[in-house]
């Protein structure tokens, strides 16, 4: 068992980075695994740094590959174990990731998105939207969430360690590199303070007891012989997939209810939408927010609700139109008019909104 | 005040980062909400780089915004970059003794202060970045000159405690700067 540093709420003046390394730490976790990457290093920092007061563990491994099937090797071995990652980083982990999703393991990994493709740019981007969310060979069994400032990355990133262990899907926190590196205010506290009981780590293998007598025997599995014998297993994991996806599904709508221009976004760029939907509001135009927090699954039915409702929709994105493409597949059948608004690698402003949708106000 | 959205840009190097980080965090002890994101490239030193900082009363919403109130530019490769973020809202100040033109922008006021030269010739260069914050701090009127001497005693308290004399360099800098600005041309 860790030492957990935070005790009571405190307010701090961190970086996204520091904040998610708090976050684990008040998750329970007790160990990381990480190869250095821009913008995500102080995460691993910070979590090296509070070690000697944590008595957790750390191990810089190689190169990704190696930090993505370490960290699954650790949970095998009954370690409450993340790790963190983004852009080239993120590209090369998801034959872990994939792994994690066939062998039904808690993996949890903070994606703090940079300029793509390829190197690109260090800086910011939505640009590991679809990465983060089917990446690797499979079918996206995963949970994502995508958050929108300092106090969400505290919030979810302790989410995300219930949530991983509680339904056994690999879960993500996607945040950027604007997140990672930025300062605000944010306030720590103990979970436990807010109704918030923690799903414990379980030993994976070599779990106390004896085979056959106490408990049933492990058998996990990367490999099958027969084209059917995977199905059958595909088929349970996307029934459980589904069952889960209504408990677990966020989303925040801000005066959407009467908008007659709707901005859908995901992560910091709905947090401009906010800033632009209460400008235009000031300027008698009807605009509104549909943020989606969990981007896989997506929370399908109050998102439709949300379209039908308003006369025209809006995508914006530092993406072009990750999160619009998966959006649009959930809402076939439905007509609303759409626009989009994308910078690819580039913070949305305020302004930027504003302006489009006072565009789209007067096309009308 | 609702919000003083200000940008500070210059080379790698110059020290923009540290001052920024010294100003949001006198934001912060003194109260204020504060959003500040560093931005720059994969150099160690040179290319542009820039903090983005946003000081206000109530909670900040957009972390990026177009157009700065105040918009500081310290090289002629920052003043390229940083033209887009100036509109005819902005002050802008540059260093006339490192950049080689004048920002070709429409803005409420543009400021040129000698910084570096008065750094190399009366103070030190390491303090550069110190007087700027100075002309920042009088160019904005938003924080007090007390929030920064703490912060500054946050950031710099050991260095201080080691060598008491660095402290007072560093005020006279503060100092400078905000002379600077009080005594530009067309002061008011």
């Amino acid at each position: 068992m860790v030492n957990k540093l935070i005790k009571e709420d405190t307010r701090m003046f961190l970086t996204g980075n520091e904040v998610l390394a708090y976050a684990a730490n008040s998750a329970e976790a007790d160990f990381m695994y990480g190869y250095p990457i821009t913008p995500q290093n102080e995460i691993m920092h910070t979590w090296c740094k509070l070690l000697p007061k944590t008595e957790a563990g750390f191990l810089q491994t190689e190169d990704e590959i190696s930090a993505g099937f370490s960290t699954i090797g650790g949970i095998l071995a009954g370690k409450r174990a993340f790790t963190a990652t983004a852009g080239p980083g993120n590209v090369i982990m998801q034959d872990a990731q994939s792994m994690a999703e066939m062998m039904r393991i808690p993996f949890v990994c903070a994606v703090m998105q940079r300029g793509g493709p390829s190197t690109a740019t260090v800086i910011y981007a939505q640009q590991e939207t679809r990465l983060t969310c089917f990446g690797g060979n499979g079918e996206g069994f995963r949970i994502v969430y995508s958050t929108a400032g300092h106090q969400d990355l505290y919030d979810y990133m302790i989410k995300a360690f219930n949530t991983a262990w509680k339904y056994r899907f690999p879960t993500y926190v996607l945040a950027d590199g604007y997140q990672g590196k930025m300062r605000e205010p944010v306030t720590l506290y103990d979970p436990a303070s807010r109704g918030i009981t923690m799903v414990p780590t379980e030993k994976a293998l070599l779990g106390p007891g004896e085979i056959g007598v106490d408990r049933k025997s492990v058998h996990l599995r990367n490999t099958y012989n027969m084209e059917e014998e995977l199905m059958e297993v595909l088929d349970g994991y996307k029934a459980d997939y589904e069952r889960m996806s209504e408990e677990v599904q966020e989303w925040e709508e801000y005066k959407a209810e009467d908008a007659e221009i709707l901005v859908i976004a995901h992560g910091i760029v709905a947090r401009s939408a906010r800033t632009a939907v209460d400008e235009l509001r000031e300027k008698g135009i009807k605009a509104g927010l549909f943020r989606p927090i969990t981007i896989r699954p997506l929370a399908v039915k109050p998102l439709r609700t949300a379209v039908q409702r308003a006369r025209q929709i809006l995508f914006t994105e530092s993406a072009n139109g990750q999160l619009a493409q998966m959006v649009l597949e959930q809402l076939y059948g439905l007509n609303t008019p759409y626009t989009t608004l994308y910078k690819m690698g580039v913070g949305v402003t305020g302004d930027d909104i504003v302006n489009k949708v006072e565009s789209m106000a007067a096309a009308v | 005040m609702a919000r003083t959205k200000i940008a500070l840009a210059g080379e790698g190097g110059q020290g923009v980062q540290s001052v920024a980080k010294i100003l949001v965090e006198a934001g912060y002890e003194a109260g204020k909400q504060v959003l500040y994101i560093p931005n720059f490239g994969v150099e160690q030193r040179g290319g542009v780089s820039i903090a983005f900082c946003q000081i206000a009363d109530e909670t900040i919403g957009e972390p990026r915004y177009s157009k700065g109130d105040i918009v500081i530019m310290l090289s002629d490769r920052a003043i390229d970059r940083c033209k887009t973020y100036v509109d005819k809202n902005s002050i802008v100040v540059y260093d006339t003794s490192v950049c080689t033109k004048k920002p070709d922008v429409e803005c409420k006021e543009i400021i040129g202060v000698e910084a570096n030269r008065i750094a190399n010739e009366q103070l030190s260069a390491r303090v550069f970045n110190i007087i700027i914050l100075g002309v920042l701090l009088e160019a904005t009127h938003v924080l007090k000159l007390e929030d920064i001497k703490n912060a500054m005693e946050m950031a710099l308290g050991k260095k201080f405690a080691a060598k008491p004399e660095l402290r007072d360099l560093n005020y006279k800098a503060l100092e400078m700067g905000m002379k600077l600005v009080k005594e530009r041309a067309g002061a008011l």
